[in-house]
Protein backbone atom coordinates (compact mmCIF):
# COMPACT_ATOMS: atom_id res chain seq x y z
CA UNK A 1 0.00 0.00 0.00
CA UNK A 2 1.45 3.10 -0.69
CA UNK A 3 2.01 6.40 1.89
CA UNK A 4 -0.12 7.82 3.96
CA UNK A 5 -0.83 11.17 2.32
CA UNK A 6 -0.23 12.59 6.04
CA UNK A 7 3.06 11.12 6.08
CA UNK A 8 6.40 12.48 5.72
CA UNK A 9 8.91 11.07 2.88
CA UNK A 10 12.25 11.97 4.56
CA UNK A 11 15.11 11.33 2.13
CA UNK A 12 18.32 9.16 2.74
CA UNK A 13 20.34 12.59 3.05
CA UNK A 14 17.35 14.03 5.78
CA UNK A 15 17.56 10.75 6.93
CA UNK A 16 21.03 10.33 8.13
CA UNK A 17 21.07 14.19 9.18
CA UNK A 18 17.96 13.66 11.39
CA UNK A 19 20.03 11.03 13.28
CA UNK A 20 22.89 13.38 13.94
CA UNK A 21 20.40 15.62 15.45
CA UNK A 22 17.96 13.42 17.25
CA UNK A 23 15.14 15.00 18.78
CA UNK A 24 16.24 17.23 21.99
CA UNK A 25 14.53 14.92 25.27
CA UNK A 26 15.84 11.48 23.85
CA UNK A 27 18.37 9.59 25.23
CA UNK A 28 19.88 9.11 22.34
CA UNK A 29 20.21 13.00 21.69
CA UNK A 30 21.70 13.08 25.40
CA UNK A 31 24.39 11.07 24.15
CA UNK A 32 24.87 13.14 21.09
CA UNK A 33 25.07 16.49 23.02
CA UNK A 34 28.14 15.14 24.92
CA UNK A 35 29.79 14.47 21.34
CA UNK A 36 33.42 16.05 21.14
CA UNK A 37 33.72 19.27 19.71
CA UNK A 38 35.67 18.41 15.97
CA UNK A 39 38.11 21.55 14.71
CA UNK A 40 39.50 21.86 11.47
CA UNK A 41 42.96 21.47 13.43
CA UNK A 42 42.03 18.11 14.71
CA UNK A 43 43.98 15.36 12.57
CA UNK A 44 41.96 12.92 13.78
CA UNK A 45 38.32 14.34 14.05
CA UNK A 46 36.49 12.08 16.60
CA UNK A 47 33.08 10.56 16.42
CA UNK A 48 30.68 10.32 19.00
CA UNK A 49 30.39 6.44 18.68
CA UNK A 50 26.62 5.90 19.33
CA UNK A 51 25.81 8.94 16.78
CA UNK A 52 27.48 7.08 13.94
CA UNK A 53 26.12 3.59 15.20
CA UNK A 54 22.69 5.17 14.65
CA UNK A 55 23.36 7.01 11.33
CA UNK A 56 24.67 4.13 9.93
CA UNK A 57 21.13 2.67 10.78
CA UNK A 58 19.39 5.01 9.01
CA UNK A 59 21.57 4.96 6.05
CA UNK A 60 20.72 1.30 5.95
CA UNK A 61 17.10 2.44 6.69
CA UNK A 62 17.40 4.60 3.80
CA UNK A 63 18.66 2.42 1.18
CA UNK A 64 15.93 -0.03 1.87
CA UNK A 65 13.26 2.34 1.81
CA UNK A 66 14.75 3.49 -2.05
CA UNK A 67 14.78 -0.32 -2.75
CA UNK A 68 11.28 -0.32 -1.60
CA UNK A 69 10.07 3.19 -4.06
CA UNK A 70 12.33 1.55 -6.69
CA UNK A 71 10.56 -1.37 -6.96
CA UNK A 72 7.40 0.11 -5.90
CA UNK A 73 7.21 2.34 -8.97
CA UNK A 74 7.68 -0.59 -11.60
CA UNK A 75 4.21 -1.49 -10.60
CA UNK A 76 0.83 0.13 -11.59
CA UNK A 77 -0.26 2.85 -8.86
CA UNK A 78 -2.72 1.94 -6.45
CA UNK A 79 -5.59 4.75 -5.64
CA UNK A 80 -6.24 6.40 -2.38
CA UNK A 81 -9.64 4.41 -2.84
CA UNK A 82 -9.13 0.86 -4.13
CA UNK A 83 -11.05 -2.37 -4.24
CA UNK A 84 -9.60 -4.73 -1.36
CA UNK A 85 -8.63 -6.91 -4.01
CA UNK A 86 -6.39 -4.50 -5.78
CA UNK A 87 -5.10 -3.29 -2.48
CA UNK A 88 -4.35 -7.22 -1.44
CA UNK A 89 -2.89 -7.75 -5.45
CA UNK A 90 -0.34 -4.43 -4.47
CA UNK A 91 0.63 -5.65 -1.46
CA UNK A 92 1.18 -9.39 -2.27
CA UNK A 93 3.43 -8.51 -5.78
CA UNK A 94 4.97 -5.46 -3.67
CA UNK A 95 6.04 -8.04 -1.27
CA UNK A 96 7.55 -10.74 -3.92
CA UNK A 97 9.49 -8.55 -5.36
CA UNK A 98 11.30 -7.41 -2.28
CA UNK A 99 11.40 -10.54 -1.13
CA UNK A 100 13.39 -11.50 -4.55
CA UNK A 101 15.54 -8.30 -4.38
CA UNK A 102 16.78 -8.72 -0.99
CA UNK A 103 17.07 -12.67 -1.04
CA UNK A 104 20.50 -12.68 0.15
CA UNK A 105 19.86 -10.15 2.96
CA UNK A 106 19.48 -11.68 6.47
CA UNK A 107 18.80 -10.45 10.03
CA UNK A 108 20.84 -7.29 11.23
CA UNK A 109 21.33 -6.20 7.92
CA UNK A 110 19.24 -2.86 8.94
CA UNK A 111 19.68 -3.08 12.81
CA UNK A 112 23.48 -3.34 12.04
CA UNK A 113 26.25 -4.64 14.53
CA UNK A 114 27.11 -0.89 15.68
CA UNK A 115 23.61 0.16 16.11
CA UNK A 116 21.97 -2.80 17.62
CA UNK A 117 23.41 -2.25 21.07
CA UNK A 118 22.94 1.46 21.28
CA UNK A 119 19.00 0.91 20.21
CA UNK A 120 18.56 -1.35 23.23
CA UNK A 121 19.95 0.54 25.69
CA UNK A 122 17.91 3.47 24.66
CA UNK A 123 15.18 0.86 25.16
CA UNK A 124 15.91 -0.57 27.98
CA UNK A 125 16.53 3.59 29.13
CA UNK A 126 12.94 3.84 28.69
CA UNK A 127 11.50 0.26 30.00
CA UNK A 128 13.40 0.68 33.21
CA UNK A 129 12.98 4.47 33.73
CA UNK A 130 9.39 5.91 35.30
CA UNK A 131 7.14 4.99 33.21
CA UNK A 132 9.07 1.97 32.56
CA UNK A 133 6.02 -0.66 33.29
CA UNK A 134 3.66 1.18 31.79
CA UNK A 135 5.50 1.37 28.58
CA UNK A 136 6.08 -2.07 28.77
CA UNK A 137 2.70 -3.07 29.41
CA UNK A 138 1.88 -1.02 26.29
CA UNK A 139 4.10 -2.70 24.36
CA UNK A 140 3.24 -6.10 25.48
CA UNK A 141 -0.68 -5.89 25.62
CA UNK A 142 -1.53 -8.37 22.76
CA UNK A 143 1.65 -8.29 21.78
CA UNK A 144 1.78 -11.76 19.55
CA UNK A 145 4.52 -13.39 21.33
CA UNK A 146 6.84 -16.04 20.65
CA UNK A 147 4.06 -17.74 18.23
CA UNK A 148 5.13 -15.70 15.39
CA UNK A 149 8.27 -16.58 13.98
CA UNK A 150 10.40 -14.14 13.18
CA UNK A 151 11.79 -14.38 9.46
CA UNK A 152 13.65 -11.23 7.28
CA UNK A 153 11.73 -10.83 4.46
CA UNK A 154 8.89 -13.04 6.21
CA UNK A 155 5.23 -11.78 5.63
CA UNK A 156 3.73 -10.39 9.16
CA UNK A 157 1.30 -12.76 10.09
CA UNK A 158 -2.43 -12.03 9.12
CA UNK A 159 -4.09 -13.18 12.09
CA UNK A 160 -1.97 -11.81 14.49
CA UNK A 161 -2.75 -7.57 15.88
CA UNK A 162 -0.16 -5.25 16.00
CA UNK A 163 1.33 -4.04 18.94
CA UNK A 164 1.36 -1.06 19.71
CA UNK A 165 4.12 1.57 20.13
CA UNK A 166 3.36 4.32 23.05
CA UNK A 167 4.14 7.70 21.61
CA UNK A 168 7.36 7.85 24.18
CA UNK A 169 9.02 5.12 22.51
CA UNK A 170 8.24 6.81 19.11
CA UNK A 171 9.87 10.10 20.26
CA UNK A 172 12.84 8.08 21.42
CA UNK A 173 13.80 6.04 18.43
CA UNK A 174 15.03 7.13 15.13
CA UNK A 175 12.64 8.86 13.13
CA UNK A 176 11.35 6.26 10.14
CA UNK A 177 10.25 7.26 6.83
CA UNK A 178 6.86 6.67 6.25
CA UNK A 179 7.33 3.21 4.54
CA UNK A 180 8.05 1.40 7.70
CA UNK A 181 7.09 1.46 10.93
CA UNK A 182 8.72 -0.25 14.24
CA UNK A 183 6.51 -2.52 15.84
CA UNK A 184 7.36 -5.59 19.11
CA UNK A 185 6.86 -9.02 18.77
CA UNK A 186 7.53 -10.54 21.77
CA UNK A 187 10.75 -8.88 23.21
CA UNK A 188 12.04 -8.18 19.91
CA UNK A 189 12.04 -5.08 18.02
CA UNK A 190 10.77 -5.15 14.55
CA UNK A 191 11.00 -3.03 10.89
CA UNK A 192 7.45 -3.52 9.40
CA UNK A 193 7.17 -2.55 5.73
CA UNK A 194 3.46 -0.85 5.79
CA UNK A 195 2.84 -1.85 1.85
CA UNK A 196 4.37 -5.26 1.69
CA UNK A 197 3.42 -6.27 4.92
CA UNK A 198 6.58 -8.01 5.21
CA UNK A 199 9.24 -7.75 8.52
CA UNK A 200 12.33 -5.62 7.10
CA UNK A 201 14.45 -6.77 10.39
CA UNK A 202 14.62 -7.53 13.97
CA UNK A 203 16.50 -6.66 16.90
CA UNK A 204 15.88 -9.13 19.65
CA UNK A 205 16.41 -8.59 23.33
CA UNK A 206 14.55 -5.08 23.09
CA UNK A 207 11.89 -5.01 25.53
CA UNK A 208 13.85 -6.56 28.96
CA UNK A 209 12.42 -9.13 30.81
CA UNK B 1 -23.33 17.02 31.54
CA UNK B 2 -26.87 16.24 32.37
CA UNK B 3 -27.91 12.66 31.91
CA UNK B 4 -31.39 11.62 31.71
CA UNK B 5 -33.67 8.79 31.12
CA UNK B 6 -36.72 9.77 29.83
CA UNK B 7 -36.64 6.53 27.34
CA UNK B 8 -38.59 4.50 30.12
CA UNK B 9 -41.95 4.03 28.40
CA UNK B 10 -39.61 2.96 25.19
CA UNK B 11 -37.74 0.50 26.98
CA UNK B 12 -40.92 -0.82 28.76
CA UNK B 13 -41.64 -1.13 25.41
CA UNK B 14 -39.00 -2.98 24.52
CA UNK B 15 -39.88 -5.46 27.48
CA UNK B 16 -43.34 -6.01 26.29
CA UNK B 17 -41.55 -6.98 22.92
CA UNK B 18 -39.40 -9.42 24.95
CA UNK B 19 -36.40 -8.30 24.56
CA UNK B 20 -35.02 -6.77 27.59
CA UNK B 21 -33.09 -9.78 28.27
CA UNK B 22 -29.70 -8.47 26.92
CA UNK B 23 -28.17 -11.75 28.40
CA UNK B 24 -27.66 -12.82 24.73
CA UNK B 25 -29.78 -15.54 24.02
CA UNK B 26 -30.44 -16.96 20.71
CA UNK B 27 -32.86 -14.73 19.05
CA UNK B 28 -35.74 -16.04 15.80
CA UNK B 29 -36.10 -14.37 12.81
CA UNK B 30 -39.62 -13.19 14.15
CA UNK B 31 -38.32 -11.50 17.29
CA UNK B 32 -35.69 -9.57 15.34
CA UNK B 33 -38.33 -8.35 13.00
CA UNK B 34 -40.04 -6.96 15.85
CA UNK B 35 -37.30 -5.24 17.47
CA UNK B 36 -37.33 -2.14 16.76
CA UNK B 37 -34.84 -0.41 18.83
CA UNK B 38 -35.94 2.54 20.35
CA UNK B 39 -34.98 5.72 20.02
CA UNK B 40 -36.11 8.89 21.18
CA UNK B 41 -33.36 11.73 21.16
CA UNK B 42 -34.65 15.10 19.55
CA UNK B 43 -34.78 13.57 16.51
CA UNK B 44 -34.86 16.99 15.34
CA UNK B 45 -34.54 17.73 11.49
CA UNK B 46 -31.69 19.52 10.47
CA UNK B 47 -29.63 18.13 13.13
CA UNK B 48 -26.52 15.87 12.33
CA UNK B 49 -27.30 12.40 13.27
CA UNK B 50 -23.80 9.49 13.41
CA UNK B 51 -23.75 6.28 14.54
CA UNK B 52 -20.10 4.62 16.26
CA UNK B 53 -19.08 1.53 16.32
CA UNK B 54 -16.27 -0.93 17.26
CA UNK B 55 -14.51 -4.01 17.71
CA UNK B 56 -16.94 -5.31 15.07
CA UNK B 57 -15.35 -7.20 11.83
CA UNK B 58 -14.99 -10.56 12.90
CA UNK B 59 -18.10 -12.04 10.70
CA UNK B 60 -20.04 -13.32 13.57
CA UNK B 61 -24.08 -13.89 13.91
CA UNK B 62 -23.65 -11.06 16.38
CA UNK B 63 -22.07 -8.28 14.31
CA UNK B 64 -24.39 -9.11 11.04
CA UNK B 65 -27.12 -8.78 13.35
CA UNK B 66 -26.07 -5.42 14.83
CA UNK B 67 -25.70 -4.25 11.46
CA UNK B 68 -29.31 -5.42 10.51
CA UNK B 69 -30.37 -3.68 13.82
CA UNK B 70 -28.73 -0.31 13.33
CA UNK B 71 -30.19 -0.64 9.85
CA UNK B 72 -33.58 -0.86 11.12
CA UNK B 73 -33.37 1.66 13.27
CA UNK B 74 -32.11 4.25 10.37
CA UNK B 75 -35.62 4.30 9.07
CA UNK B 76 -36.45 5.91 11.96
CA UNK B 77 -33.31 7.76 13.11
CA UNK B 78 -31.82 8.75 9.49
CA UNK B 79 -28.44 9.20 10.66
CA UNK B 80 -26.08 9.83 7.77
CA UNK B 81 -22.86 8.25 8.50
CA UNK B 82 -20.92 5.60 10.87
CA UNK B 83 -17.51 5.96 12.72
CA UNK B 84 -15.59 2.96 13.56
CA UNK B 85 -13.41 3.21 16.28
CA UNK B 86 -10.76 0.61 15.02
CA UNK B 87 -10.58 -3.00 14.96
CA UNK B 88 -12.29 -3.02 11.66
CA UNK B 89 -11.45 -6.84 9.88
CA UNK B 90 -9.74 -8.96 12.34
CA UNK B 91 -7.69 -11.68 10.99
CA UNK B 92 -6.92 -11.23 7.16
CA UNK B 93 -8.21 -8.17 4.65
CA UNK B 94 -8.46 -10.50 1.75
CA UNK B 95 -11.57 -9.10 -0.63
CA UNK B 96 -13.33 -12.06 0.72
CA UNK B 97 -12.43 -10.72 4.46
CA UNK B 98 -14.03 -7.45 3.88
CA UNK B 99 -16.82 -8.88 2.34
CA UNK B 100 -17.58 -11.15 5.29
CA UNK B 101 -16.91 -9.28 7.68
CA UNK B 102 -18.16 -5.28 6.57
CA UNK B 103 -19.60 -5.29 3.18
CA UNK B 104 -22.48 -7.91 4.08
CA UNK B 105 -23.08 -7.26 8.10
CA UNK B 106 -23.95 -3.63 7.10
CA UNK B 107 -24.98 -4.18 3.24
CA UNK B 108 -28.48 -2.52 4.35
CA UNK B 109 -26.52 0.47 5.50
CA UNK B 110 -24.05 0.90 2.50
CA UNK B 111 -26.72 0.07 -0.17
CA UNK B 112 -28.77 3.43 1.22
CA UNK B 113 -26.19 5.70 1.33
CA UNK B 114 -24.04 5.18 4.53
CA UNK B 115 -20.74 6.44 4.83
CA UNK B 116 -18.18 5.16 7.02
CA UNK B 117 -15.62 6.98 8.47
CA UNK B 118 -13.08 4.29 9.70
CA UNK B 119 -10.48 4.47 12.34
CA UNK B 120 -7.40 1.41 12.66
CA UNK B 121 -6.83 -0.80 15.86
CA UNK B 122 -4.59 -2.89 16.38
CA UNK B 123 -6.28 -5.43 14.61
CA UNK B 124 -6.56 -3.70 11.29
CA UNK B 125 -3.99 -3.76 8.36
CA UNK B 126 -2.81 -0.42 7.53
CA UNK B 127 -3.87 -0.63 4.30
CA UNK B 128 -7.33 -0.32 5.27
CA UNK B 129 -6.80 3.11 4.64
CA UNK B 130 -6.77 2.70 0.91
CA UNK B 131 -10.49 0.91 1.08
CA UNK B 132 -12.98 3.39 -0.18
CA UNK B 133 -15.83 1.79 1.45
CA UNK B 134 -13.56 3.04 4.92
CA UNK B 135 -13.03 6.33 3.56
CA UNK B 136 -9.84 7.42 4.49
CA UNK B 137 -8.34 8.37 1.37
CA UNK B 138 -5.02 6.82 2.28
CA UNK B 139 -4.81 8.16 5.56
CA UNK B 140 -4.33 6.67 8.92
CA UNK B 141 -5.22 10.12 10.17
CA UNK B 142 -7.07 12.26 9.46
CA UNK B 143 -10.54 14.69 10.08
CA UNK B 144 -13.57 15.65 8.11
CA UNK B 145 -16.36 17.78 8.76
CA UNK B 146 -19.93 16.35 7.53
CA UNK B 147 -22.23 18.52 5.61
CA UNK B 148 -24.55 19.13 8.46
CA UNK B 149 -23.34 20.90 11.63
CA UNK B 150 -20.60 22.87 13.41
CA UNK B 151 -18.64 19.73 14.08
CA UNK B 152 -15.40 18.59 13.05
CA UNK B 153 -14.17 14.46 13.45
CA UNK B 154 -10.83 13.52 13.99
CA UNK B 155 -9.71 10.07 13.19
CA UNK B 156 -6.67 9.24 15.01
CA UNK B 157 -4.49 6.44 14.88
CA UNK B 158 -3.69 5.43 18.54
CA UNK B 159 -1.53 2.03 17.72
CA UNK B 160 1.29 3.94 16.64
CA UNK B 161 1.04 7.95 17.41
CA UNK B 162 4.34 8.93 16.11
CA UNK B 163 5.70 12.68 16.28
CA UNK B 164 4.36 13.46 12.86
CA UNK B 165 0.89 12.62 13.93
CA UNK B 166 0.92 14.45 17.09
CA UNK B 167 1.98 17.36 15.20
CA UNK B 168 -0.89 16.61 13.07
CA UNK B 169 -3.60 16.99 15.62
CA UNK B 170 -2.00 19.60 17.30
CA UNK B 171 -2.53 21.82 14.40
CA UNK B 172 -5.95 20.79 13.50
CA UNK B 173 -7.31 20.88 16.49
CA UNK B 174 -6.03 24.28 16.71
CA UNK B 175 -6.98 25.33 13.32
CA UNK B 176 -10.68 23.81 13.68
CA UNK B 177 -13.28 26.49 13.76
CA UNK B 178 -16.13 24.37 14.26
CA UNK B 179 -17.57 24.53 17.73
CA UNK B 180 -17.64 20.22 18.37
CA UNK B 181 -14.02 18.99 17.52
CA UNK B 182 -15.02 15.30 18.23
CA UNK B 183 -11.61 12.92 18.62
CA UNK B 184 -12.33 8.95 17.45
CA UNK B 185 -9.68 5.77 17.95
CA UNK B 186 -8.93 3.03 18.91
CA UNK B 187 -7.30 2.84 22.62
CA UNK B 188 -9.31 4.43 25.00
CA UNK B 189 -7.33 6.99 27.28
CA UNK B 190 -10.21 5.82 30.28
CA UNK B 191 -11.64 2.41 30.77
CA UNK B 192 -12.55 0.23 33.19
CA UNK B 193 -11.82 -2.82 30.70
CA UNK B 194 -10.03 -5.85 32.78
CA UNK B 195 -8.58 -6.56 29.80
CA UNK B 196 -7.07 -3.71 28.56
CA UNK B 197 -8.18 -0.51 30.61
CA UNK B 198 -6.88 3.45 30.24
CA UNK B 199 -4.04 4.15 28.38
CA UNK B 200 -1.82 6.69 30.46
CA UNK B 201 0.52 6.69 28.14
CA UNK B 202 -1.69 8.03 25.36
CA UNK B 203 -3.37 10.44 27.61
CA UNK B 204 -0.78 11.94 28.48
CA UNK B 205 0.08 13.05 24.72
CA UNK B 206 -3.34 13.95 23.40
CA UNK B 207 -5.84 14.75 26.80
CA UNK B 208 -3.57 17.95 26.97
CA UNK B 209 -4.28 18.99 23.34
CA UNK B 210 -7.83 17.85 23.60
CA UNK B 211 -8.31 19.90 27.12
CA UNK B 212 -6.77 23.40 25.03
CA UNK B 213 -9.11 22.90 22.44
CA UNK B 214 -12.37 22.53 24.20
CA UNK B 215 -13.42 18.69 23.08
CA UNK B 216 -15.93 17.69 25.03
CA UNK B 217 -16.36 14.22 23.85
CA UNK B 218 -14.21 11.35 22.97
CA UNK B 219 -14.98 8.16 21.31
CA UNK B 220 -12.94 4.76 21.62
CA UNK B 221 -12.88 1.13 21.76
CA UNK B 222 -10.25 -1.88 22.25
CA UNK B 223 -12.36 -2.64 25.44
CA UNK B 224 -15.17 -5.41 24.20
CA UNK B 225 -17.96 -3.75 26.08
CA UNK B 226 -19.84 -0.39 26.04
CA UNK B 227 -19.03 2.42 28.95
CA UNK B 228 -19.31 5.85 28.64
CA UNK B 229 -17.17 7.34 31.88
CA UNK B 230 -18.05 10.18 34.11
CA UNK B 231 -16.53 13.35 32.95
CA UNK B 232 -12.39 12.94 33.26
CA UNK B 233 -11.21 16.50 33.20
CA UNK B 234 -14.68 17.45 31.92
CA UNK B 235 -14.21 15.13 28.71
CA UNK B 236 -16.84 12.47 28.26
CA UNK B 237 -14.68 9.11 27.25
CA UNK B 238 -17.09 6.25 25.37
CA UNK B 239 -15.59 3.31 25.40
CA UNK B 240 -17.90 1.23 22.16
CA UNK B 241 -15.43 -1.75 21.74
CA UNK B 242 -18.97 -4.60 21.09
CA UNK B 243 -19.77 -4.02 17.73
CA UNK B 244 -18.79 -7.56 17.08
CA UNK B 245 -16.97 -8.92 19.70
CA UNK B 246 -17.84 -9.26 23.44
CA UNK B 247 -16.14 -9.85 26.90
CA UNK B 248 -18.55 -10.64 29.18
CA UNK B 249 -17.95 -9.26 32.87
CA UNK B 250 -14.96 -7.71 31.05
CA UNK B 251 -15.60 -4.10 32.98
CA UNK B 252 -13.75 -3.61 36.50
CA UNK B 253 -16.65 -1.74 38.55
CA UNK B 254 -14.39 -0.46 41.03
CA UNK B 255 -12.33 2.03 39.18
CA UNK B 256 -14.50 4.44 40.06
CA UNK B 257 -14.55 5.82 36.19
CA UNK B 258 -17.58 3.92 35.25
CA UNK B 259 -21.10 6.26 34.90
CA UNK B 260 -22.85 3.36 32.99
CA UNK B 261 -20.98 0.05 31.74
CA UNK B 262 -22.79 -2.60 29.78
CA UNK B 263 -20.89 -6.28 28.92
CA UNK B 264 -23.26 -8.57 28.42
CA UNK B 265 -24.00 -8.17 24.89
CA UNK B 266 -23.00 -6.59 21.55
CA UNK B 267 -23.65 -2.72 21.15
CA UNK B 268 -23.68 0.45 18.93
CA UNK B 269 -24.15 4.36 19.95
CA UNK B 270 -26.25 6.50 17.86
CA UNK B 271 -25.88 10.54 18.34
CA UNK B 272 -27.16 13.72 17.80
CA UNK B 273 -26.07 17.11 17.74
CA UNK B 274 -28.26 20.01 18.17
CA UNK B 275 -26.97 22.94 19.39
CA UNK B 276 -24.54 22.68 22.04
CA UNK B 277 -25.77 19.48 23.02
CA UNK B 278 -25.22 15.98 22.02
CA UNK B 279 -27.65 13.37 22.59
CA UNK B 280 -26.98 9.70 22.61
CA UNK B 281 -28.19 6.53 22.84
CA UNK B 282 -26.61 3.19 23.51
CA UNK B 283 -28.29 0.37 21.56
CA UNK B 284 -27.65 -3.59 22.31
CA UNK B 285 -28.01 -6.11 19.52
CA UNK B 286 -31.55 -6.77 20.88
CA UNK B 287 -32.55 -3.09 20.57
CA UNK B 288 -32.52 -2.56 24.46
CA UNK B 289 -31.38 1.28 25.31
CA UNK B 290 -28.72 0.39 27.65
CA UNK B 291 -27.74 4.45 27.94
CA UNK B 292 -28.73 7.40 26.64
CA UNK B 293 -27.76 11.21 27.68
CA UNK B 294 -27.52 14.50 26.84
CA UNK B 295 -23.58 16.18 26.60
CA UNK B 296 -22.94 20.15 27.02
CA UNK B 297 -20.66 21.28 24.57
CA UNK B 298 -17.46 22.48 26.70
CA UNK B 299 -15.95 25.71 26.15
CA UNK B 300 -12.09 25.96 25.33
CA UNK B 301 -10.08 26.38 27.83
Amino acid sequence: MPRPQSARRPSRLTGVLAALVLTAGSPTAAALRTAPVVTAQDPAPRVNPDAKAIAEFQKEVAEYVDLHRRLASTLPGLAKNASPAAVFEYQQTLGRLIQQARKDEGVGHVFTRAARPVLRRLLYGLFTGPNGSRLRDAVMEENPGETVKLVVNGRYPDTFPLSSVPPQILKALPPLPAEIEYRFIQTSLILLDLDAHIIVDYLTGAVPR
Amino acid sequence: MGSRRPLALFIGLAAWLGVVSTAGPLTTEAERQQTAPAVELPNRPGSLKFAVIGDFGNGSRQQTEVGALMARLRARFAFEFVITVGDNIYGGDRPQDMRRKFELPYKALLDSGVKFYASLGNHDDRAQARYSLFNMDGRTYYTFKPPTGDVRFFALETDYLNAPQVAWIEKALASANERWKIPYFHHPLYSSGKRHGSHQDLADVLEPLFLEAGVSVVFAGHDHFYERTKPQKGIVHFVIGSGGQLRKNGIDRRTGLTAVGFDTDQAFLVAEIDGDQLYFNAISRLGTVIDSGVIERRKPE
